[in-house]
């Protein structure tokens, strides 16, 4: 029975949960982080039975309130969907676990149990955006995503911060008036906002209306790589994700970015057949944006002094990998896309949180600084250096398989300058990964006047991104073996 | 190439006007350094947006869609019912951005985004 109603529980959970936590006020944080908790451990279930039911049955559609498409709202979850919100769920509880006792040091007392709300309805968005299946649906819960992200950057209270967010929420709004302006485009002409009654109607409709949807083409294009930071549009990441809280980054790197190249595969799929795109040249553009931003991504960080621009700069960079694989477009180069999108944010979550761990005991921000910091606190500084190797793409670690399967979709399509860019990146992050890692395990060590403890929470949090980390790159083939029908699904349209 | 049809175009005045507003908005948002003629901008830019959703439902003639009579045509209400949630989350947008730009006006004492930049140079 419940579980029938499974896709639309995804979404209304979380919001429920944060509305009751605003609902109480400020006072009760402890009700407030059980609430979060709890909520994101059904979350987490229920994104995992979705996930076995995406490979028993293929595709699971749900009818908002029983109104049948194409006038009611549809969730549509193909096995593509179900991946990214196990990822989200299962992201979002780790960061959410790792929050308590880290939070309260961060931030003012006075917004923890806000902040905790505002996490739950980023977290909705998330999800919203992924399962749905209606083009309005999706850009409301796009701007519920740019409102509650930017609220989680400038959370703080401090002026960077608010700076940082204030740039973030100006061009990611950009980025959704972009997108509306194209839905407006593409409802002109076909009459639907359901993107399967889309998808139909469209090669009539470009008969006799192709400037509309070149149109609405580009304006997807730019508005969802303006918010997925695609290296000229990412300007406003490295501040944004530099000042933000340690779990507001991690989020925000690790998944935000992320949900909008989600969409940007269901407009590239389920609405423009793929020979439709080849007439386009989407993926030319795809291809050198993507190529300047694993170099210049790389680039940039290796001249960041402070350690959360850097990795926010190595973000840019892998934001450039996953978009490649969408350019070269051949099925194991979009595998490798949707692998680096689970990679990158297990990665990117450890490196986030163990630097911030790193900054929170020793109060050190400068990456020259580190020196010897590992032997003090080593489970920190273990679990970044973890992150780092798999981010150079070290073979038995996550991050290489990824990289593996984009070099095989580069060279399936006859275009081996990509896995010459891929090794170079490589290089590039080995770069500036490694000087850090091996300054603070054989530097001298340093003296604090006090050693702190990391709470347990945050202990458990790094060790199971960890274990990740090593078991999605020895057991590559999990992932690899659901991902195979999810993206032949997506080529047979 | 795409003749250039007189008649056509002022049938479809509508959607030219709403791509200029557009970019009007779209240009204030990148050119000006103000950040509250900034969100002026996005607002602006918005707002085409809006008024090209509800060109799109506009019937000529049209009446309201009211389903008592027969044989009449009417005007379609989806455009106008999406536009109101649309307005919702822009206004939303907007209180948000301003109540940013205060806080930043508290710390700097300028909403001026060059200005803003300036000073933190300085600082560093």
């Amino acid at each position: 029975m419940i579980t029938q109603h499974l896709p639309a529980l995804i979404i209304l959970v979380p919001l429920v949960s944060a509305f009751i936590i605003l609902l109480l006020g400020p006072n009760y944080v402890r009700f407030a982080r059980h609430t979060a908790m709890a909520a994101s451990v059904v979350l987490t279930v229920f994104a995992l039975l979705l996930l076995l039911e995406t490979t028993q049955d293929g595709t699971i559609r749900y009818y908002f309130g029983g109104w049948q498409p194409p006038w009611g709202i549809e969730l549509y979850i193909d096995r593509m969907t179900g991946f990214f919100l196990a990822i989200v769920s299962s992201i979002n509880l780790l960061v959410l676990v790792f929050a308590a006792g880290v939070l309260e040091q961060e931030i003012r007392e006075r917004v923890v149990a806000h902040y905790y709300a505002l996490f739950l309805i980023l977290t909705t968005s998330l999800l919203g955006i992924a399962a749905s299946n209606d083009l309005f649906n999706i850009f409301v819960f796009l701007e519920i995503s740019s409102v509650s992200a930017a609220a989680l950057v400038a959370v703080n209270g401090n002026r960077y911060a608010m700076e940082a967010g204030v740039k973030y929420l100006i061009l990611s709004t950009l980025g959704s008036g972009s997108v509306l302006l194209a839905i407006a485009n593409i409802y002109m002409v076909t009459g639907y906002l359901n993107l399967t009654y889309i998808a139909e109607a469209l090669p009539a409709a470009f008969a006799q209306y192709p400037l509309n949807i070149v149109a609405s083409l580009g304006l997807i294009m730019v508005g969802l790589t303006v918010k997925a930071a695609l290296y000229p549009l990412h300007i406003w990441l490295p501040d944004a994700h530099g000042s933000a809280p340690t779990t507001s980054s991690a989020v925000l790197s690790g998944l935000v970015v992320k949900v909008y190249i989600i969409v940007f595969i269901k407009f590239l799929f389920r609405i423009f057949p793929v020979d439709f795109i080849e007439i386009f040249p989407i993926q030319p553009n795809l291809l050198v944006m993507s190529t300047f931003g694993i170099l210049m991504g790389s680039i940039l960080a290796i001249r960041q002094t402070d350690i959360k621009k850097m990795l926010a700069y190595s973000t840019v960079a892998q934001v450039g990998y996953i978009f490649l694989g969408l350019g070269v477009l051949t099925p194991n180069a979009v595998i490798g896309s949707m692998l680096h999108i689970l990679n990158h944010a297990i990665m990117k979550t450890i490196l986030f949180l163990s630097a911030g761990c790193i900054i929170k005991l020793t109060g050190i921000r400068e990456v020259n600084r580190l020196e010897g910091v590992g032997r003090v606190y080593p489970l920190p500084m273990a679990a970044f250096s973890l992150g780092a190797l798999a981010m150079i793409g070290i073979p038995p670690l996550n991050g290489f398989v990824s990289k593996w399967y984009l070099g095989l979709g580069a060279l399936d399509a006859d275009q081996p300058f990509f896995v010459l860019i891929i090794l170079v990146s490589s290089f590039l992050n080995g770069l500036y990964y490694l000087p850090i890692v091996i300054r603070s395990f054989f530097g001298r060590e340093p003296r604090f006047s006090e050693i702190k403890v990391l709470p347990i929470g945050a202990r458990f949090t790094l060790t199971a991104l960890a274990v990740a980390i090593v078991v999605f790159g020895l057991f590559s083939a999990l992932p690899v073996g659901y991902l195979e029908p999810a993206v032949e699904q997506l080529f047979a349209g | 190439m795409i003749d250039l049809d007189l008649v056509k175009l002022w049938d479809n005045a509508f959607y030219g006007m709403a791509i200029i507003i557009f970019l009007v908005g779209f240009w204030i948002m990148l050119t000006h350094s103000n950040l509250i003629k900034k969100i002026i901008g996005m607002n602006i830019m918005e707002t085409a947006i809006f008024l090209f959703f509800v060109a799109i439902g506009y019937v000529q003639g049209g009446a309201a869609p009211i389903l008592d009579q027969q044989g009449v045509s009417y005007v379609n209400p989806l455009p106008s019912a999406l536009i109101l949630t649309g307005i919702v989350v822009s206004v939303s947008v907007t209180a948000f951005a301003l109540s940013l730009v205060v806080k930043l006006y508290q710390y700097y004492g300028t909403v001026d985004a060059n200005e803003i930049a300036y000073i933190r140079r300085n600082e560093e």
